[in-house]
């Protein structure tokens, strides 16, 4: 009997399987453990992490470290992957001619016209002509209710007000001609005095007809086709609101610049091709297709791809000792999304919807150091340390301890920074491919989307399903079914929607609907995982040909996921593909892949007698 | 015949008191204005309220727990001798109350007051 322990150091999870081999080449498997990677997976940094699990899983496997023959560490070379975000458009408003946003409680209802006066101004205004009321910060709804009916009773018709605080309908209530009310304004003070103006507001439950109409703009101003043609930028970022202003300065402007966004030149094995950021994610994607197998990529330096390759390209030549230059990216991904950003110019804190990509590069070595990390992990442990065979064909091995799967067989590993695929034939031939993108690249693109600001929380959303507070005692989820509590719900969770983690429910301070978080979230994996899968299950196909693959399982931190299989499953379906999460040794799950493989591997080299490359 | 039966029905229903949030607040002079501030914030809110003072010396927690449970809609509001105020529901055990603030957060706590009827998430007060 001789004690093994398998270690696969990935980029987020170090993962250890426990085993006792016979003489006779039967392996009893005894445990499994895993433990956050430290450092840079494929450095001497893992040390500790790898010393952490191969202690968990002596522990559990109720064996004493004295009794430990080998390790087998994988031939983990480091993948680096970065990250970026290229906004590729950006709303400006000059001269600030607009409010859009949605207080949660305007005041009135209709369409005011009339020439922005403030409250102080309105005793001295003459009668005849309408004007719009600004109340600035400070002032009591019942003073400004009452200036306001002085003013109209003295045939100063005044048909609509901008207010700063939290008053519009303790306003409206009080005066004895109803109009719209406008409030939260948090920067009225910047509201342009003396300039036509119109204020919006609907009843409740409908939103805003007119303004966000550029047509309704135009009546309301008595516009020209080409001033027309100007202001509509304004209608439509003020389409679904239910309340709005929009004051006419005479050079005001808001316009839809797109942002210089750099291009990115994409080197293949035979061709070169330069593509521009703002172009897209499938124009990308459709040029890395062209120059496929891709030798290396380059940004264009002063922007954020640029700064990522450089990063990227630094750290990786900082831990092999190698030349920047000679550091090659080999994979990117790009995904289009949407940030919203506070609208430059804004008087309420509008934010808009602006375009943008996302990038994932990956760059890879031959050349770790991993015979250093094998060194250091025999000093430290005293034991002997054995580097296993290729990460691909060790994660196929293990993936075939799943019960029902044999050869040939395609494997998925879907891990935080790459999906990796590897596919072997009937005579045990493995192909591989590593690519940019996994579930680190889903979480930023929540964060981002949901305007989040707290990856934490982002990762919260990935991995756990949505529910919405209905009340202090009961909760809906998102499948509609109700679940209800003893214990009153913690009032910073009522009405809110809630994440509903393995550690407790967590609101989410957003505005948005659990329906919009649901979708983003499952935008975000659609478009990583799913374009992932299909990008890499064709490159390993034989001849390209994604029919010839019969089988995939589906491998590593992300195939835990609750929905990402299924969208997998579904998307090759198509192709006559049947997919599956793995169940490594039929306990493990689609964890412990690599690790197993590791043990079997070294088992049936031993068992041929062919000597493993032993070390120290 | 008919009209004569809407007519009833419609006498009956007036009769009724309006479902509104309940304020029970301690009548001192300093009161006043916190009174003014909640109501505000309710009104701002779209939610009707009727404020009842009360003689005898409590918490602003057992105003409110007791308002809650005259409340038709299940809300109530406290305010003590102090000005401090308190926002509970008729369904929340009494000595767990939904939110309660100094003085100087009247007017937030009688947005919430309002939101914990209409069904939206509280709004963050400044005091
Ligand atoms: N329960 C879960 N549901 C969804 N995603 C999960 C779950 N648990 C872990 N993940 C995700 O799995 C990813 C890490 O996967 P894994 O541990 O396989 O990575 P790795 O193999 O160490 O690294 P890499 O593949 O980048 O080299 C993270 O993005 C994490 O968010
Ligand atoms: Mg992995």
């Amino acid at each position: 009997m001789t004690l093994v322990v398998g270690v696969d150091i990935g980029n987020s999870t170090t993962e250890a399987c426990a085993a006792e081999i016979g003489e006779d080449g039967l392996i009893t498997y005894l445990a499994g453990a895993l433990a956050r990677t430290t450092g840079v997976k494929g450095t001497t940094e893992n040390v500790a992490g790898v010393v952490e699990v191969v202690r968990d899983a002596l522990a559990a496997a109720g064996r004493a470290p004295a009794d430990l023959d080998t390790i087998l560490i994988n031939e983990a070379t480091p993948v680096i992957s970065g990250l970026a975000m290229e906004t590729i458009t950006e709303t400006i408003i000059t001269e600030s001619t607009m409010i859009g946003h949605n207080p949660d409680t305007p005041g009135g209802a209709g369409l005011g016209v009339g020439t922005t006066v403030s409250l102080g101004e309105l005793p001295g205004r003459a009668p005849g002509s309408p004007v719009i009321c600004v109340v600035g910060a400070g002032v009591d709804y019942e003073r400004a209710a009452g200036d306001i009916n002085a003013a109209t009773a003295r045939g100063v018709p005044v048909t609509g007000a901008i207010v700063h605080g939290d008053d519009a309908n303790l306003i409206a209530n009080r005066l004895r001609r109803p109009i719209p009310v406008v409030d939260e304004v948090t920067l009225v003070e910047k509201v342009p005095l003396g300039m036509p103006a119109a204020v919006e507001v609907a009843e409740p439950g409908r939103t805003i007809r007119t303004l966000s109409n550029s047509y309704g703009i135009a009546t309301v101003f008595q516009l020209d086709p080409e001033q027309t043609r100007m202001i509509a930028p304004v209608a439509r970022a003020l389409v679904g609101n239910r309340s709005a202003v929009v004051v006419r300065t005479p050079t005001g402007d808001i316009t839809d610049r797109r942002i210089p966004a750099g291009s990115l030149t994409l080197i293949g094995e035979t061709a070169r091709r330069v593509v521009k950021v703002d172009a897209g994610a499938e124009e990308i994607m459709a040029t890395l297709r062209g120059v496929r197998p891709l030798a290396d990529a380059a940004g264009e330096p002063g922007t954020h791809v640029g700064g990522m390759f450089a990063r990227v390209r630094d750290t990786m030549s900082e831990l092999t000792a190698m030349p920047v230059g000679e550091v090659r990216i080999k994979d990117v991904l790009a995904v289009d999304t949407f940030v919203p950003q506070r609208v430059t110019g804004g008087l309420a804190g509008e934010f808009a919807l602006e375009n943008a990509v996302a990038l994932a590069a990956m760059v890879r070595t031959s050349r770790g150091p991993m015979e250093r990390l094998a060194a250091r992990l025999r000093a430290e442990l005293g034991v002997r340390v054995l580097i296993g065979g290729v990460e691909a064909d060790m994660a196929v091995l293990g993936a075939l301890t799943t019960p029902g799967v044999g050869r040939p067989v395609a494997i998925l590993d879907l891990g935080g920074g790459s999906t990796d695929a590897a596919v072997t034939t009937a005579r045990g031939q493995v192909e591989s491919v590593h690519l940019a993108g996994a579930g680190d690249l889903v979480t930023s693109l929540i964060d981002s989307e949901l305007g989040l600001e707290n990856p934490g929380l982002a990762e919260e959303i990935k991995k756990f399903p949505l529910a919405k507070a209905e009340s202090f005692f009961h909760i809906r989820m998102e499948d509609g079914t109700a679940r209800f509590f003893d214990e009153p719900l913690p009032p910073d969770a009522f009405a809110r929607v809630l994440v509903l983690t393995d550690t407790g429910m967590h609101p989410i301070p957003t505005r948005h609907t659990m329906e919009k978080i649901r979708q983003v979230r499952r935008a975000a994996k659609e478009r990583v995982f799913v374009v992932n899968a299909l990008r890499a299950l064709e490159q390993v196909a034989p001849r390209g040909n994604v029919r010839q693959i019969g089988f995939v399982v589906v491998l590593g931190g992300s195939a835990l996921d609750f929905e990402i299989p299924d969208m997998i499953a579904q998307a090759v379906a198509e192709f006559g593909i049947v997919s599956g999460t793995g169940n490594i040794r039929g306990t493990e799950g689609p964890r412990n892949a690599v690790a197993t493989g590791l043990v079997a591997h070294y088992t049936a080299a031993r068992t041929a007698e062919e000597p493993a490359h032993a070390l120290g | 015949m008919l009209s004569g039966d809407l007519h009833d029905r419609r006498a009956d229903r007036e009769k009724r008191t309006r479902p509104t949030v309940v304020v029970r607040y301690r009548p001192v002079p300093a009161n006043r204005r916190c009174l003014r501030e909640l109501g505000a914030g309710l009104e701002e809110e779209g939610v009707p309220f009727r404020a009842e003072p009360v003689g005898e010396d409590s918490t602003a927690r057992e105003l409110a727990y007791g308002a809650a449970l005259a409340s038709d809609l299940d809300v109530g509001v406290g305010v003590d001798a102090a000005g401090n105020t308190c926002v509970h529901h008729a369904k929340l055990p009494p000595e767990v109350p939904a939110l309660a603030g100094p003085p100087s957060a009247a007017r937030g706590m009688g947005h919430n007051a309002a939101r914990l009827v209409v069904g939206i998430p509280f709004k963050t007060i400044d005091q």
